[in-house]
């Protein structure tokens, strides 16, 4: 079985099957999807990772990103969305959620 | 004085005396019946802004509008010979929807019905046993409504013999055509339905009052203690259609570091696209249902589409140019989107709570303060053109 992350990602292995969104609707909505605990894991997890991972994949440009590094990115995406939720809005996210569901993502430019 | 921050002073009242101080009346901003003529005497009069030309890249793309205050379908299509042209998605034959698709590429549309079959540029190409009809091909062309292009946004219009988009626009034309959105190829979408009145809707982004209620974390920079109310710099009336300058908190708090990753690729991307600064912090308010925000790095649009007289859609677009070419750039990207919409997402909320005490018809007027003068402009244009309308069919 081959790794689901590029190498130096491992940290990060345990969370592709829940936080790796495939598009912008899709990540929007995970992050309200699962209990705030696993959401703070996450986010603990992706915090020190990012910003070298980010600079990793720029390496290459991005239709050429192979799968474990597409799933990567899809990970930091969600990150984004995640971020808001723990660094933003922090205890009012609960609050927060319902008022989102409304605003329904309906495109993006590169949803692979 | 060198070194010291130039104090926060709001825009004060006197140079706003010629727009008054009156309360204004409750009833337009729940009522059916100032509704439909507001539909009569302004959007079925304006230029509307429905998309942009990035939607429709080759000769044949075409998107599909419902435009509820037109109880319309609206086709807009490119033309084999390039240009954009719109039409009611209606088939001269006995009127079936010719178009279901909301949009895609096609030379031809054909009616599902009896395959009448049109062309891009609107004409009937060929419709079985013609032969049959007592009417001339040339007579049976999808009913043409008013398209115009500026800085690469769509407007149309459904007035018989409407004013030149450039020519209504004013001044303004000039200066959305050095904003992003002229250049941009791509976006992002998010879209609302309201349980509210459109400018009720809209007022709450002219207003920037609410900041520090309704967008207590979400607000950043946009109040601070030298403008706690978060109040602009500047105003600017066009006409109709006027702006406004927003302040930022210079001495703020950095924020957090995912927000910090995204301005930085965004401000790379910019800086590439020879981006420049002069209406970053510029609302523009097109009359009577449009904003653009001229942000090179959240460069959105955001649109009020009225659908009765308490009920409207909203959709805003956060447009950029070219593909996402890095995983910085979509991160920046996604972020970005994420940011404004979590914004928007607090205030269609207590929108919806104006609209239930104003359908109430508790109130017989409501208040403007000097900060919310854009909100009175609004009213004063709408007004203005409802008694025109009146006036001409009074005659
Ligand atoms: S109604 Fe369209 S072909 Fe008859
Ligand atoms: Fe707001």
């Amino acid at each position: 079985m081959t790794a689901n992350l590029p190498a130096g990602f491992e940290a990060l292995e345990p969370f592709v099957a829940n936080w790796a969104g495939r598009t912008a609707a899709d990540r929007a909505a995970l992050r309200g999807a699962y209990p705030p605990a696993e959401r703070a894991a996450f986010h603990a997890a992706c915090a020190p990772l990012i910003e070298r991972g980010l600079r990793q994949l720029d390496a290459k440009p991005l239709r050429d990103l192979d799968e474990g590094e597409r799933r990567l990115l899809d990970l930091f995406l969600t990150y984004a969305h995640v971020s808001l939720a723990i660094d933003v809005q922090a205890s009012d996210e609960d609050r927060h959620r319902p008022l989102r569901e409304a605003m329904r993502v309906t495109r993006a430019p590169v949803d692979f | 004085m060198a070194g010291q921050a130039t104090a926060f002073s709001p825009v004060s009242q006197s140079h706003l005396d010629w727009l008054g101080t009156d309360p204004i009346p409750a009833e337009p901003y729940y009522d059916p019946a100032f509704y439909e003529l507001e539909r009569q005497a302004v959007f079925l009069k304006s230029w509307i802004e429905v998309g942009h030309v990035c939607e429709l890249p080759d000769s044949g793309s075409f998107i599909r509008r419902e435009i509820e205050f037109a109880k319309a379908s609206i086709l807009i299509v490119r033309g084999k010979d390039g240009t954009i042209r719109a039409f009611h998605n209606v088939c001269t034959h006995r009127g079936t929807q010719l178009v279901e698709a909301e949009a895609g590429r096609q030379s031809t549309f054909s009616c599902p019905y009896h395959m009448w079959t049109f062309g891009t540029d609107g004409g009937l190409i060929s419709a079985p046993d013609f032969g049959q009809f007592h009417v001339a091909k040339e007579d049976c062309s999808l009913p043409k409504v008013a398209v115009e292009v500026c800085a690469g946004l769509i407007f149309i219009n459904f007035a018989d013999r409407p004013p030149p988009l450039r020519e209504w626009l004013g001044d303004l034309a000039d200066r959305l055509d050095t904003l992003l959105v002229a250049r941009a190829t791509a976006f992002h979408e998010y879209v609302y339905e309201i349980d509210a009145n459109w400018k009720l809707t809209y007022d709450n982004f002219q207003e920037n009052y609410h900041l520090r209620f309704i967008h207590p974390r979400s607000g950043g920079a946009g109040t601070g203690p030298e403008n706690p109310f978060g109040y602009p710099v500047r105003y600017g009336f066009h006409g109709q259609h006027r702006t406004q300058t927003i302040w930022s908190n210079a001495s703020a708090p950095p924020p957090p570091p995912a927000a910090m990753l995204a301005y930085a690729a965004a401000g790379r991307a910019a800086a590439v696209n020879g981006l420049g600064v002069n209406d970053a912090k510029d609302y523009i308010a097109l009359f009577p249902n449009f904003f653009l925000f001229g942000s090179p790095v959240q460069h959105f649009s955001h649109v009020i589409m009225p659908i009765d007289a308490t009920r409207s859609r909203g959709v805003i677009r956060i447009y950029w140019i070219g593909e996402d070419t890095s995983a910085s750039e979509s991160f920046a990207r996604e972020f970005l989107m994420a940011t404004a919409r979590d914004i928007h997402a607090e205030d269609r909320a207590v929108i919806e709570a104006g609209q239930k005490g104003l359908s109430s018809g508790a109130l017989k007027n409501i208040h403007f303060q000097t900060q919310e003068v854009l909100c009175r402009h609004l009213y004063q244009q709408v007004a203005a053109a409802v008694e025109r309308h009146q006036a001409e069919n009074a005659r």
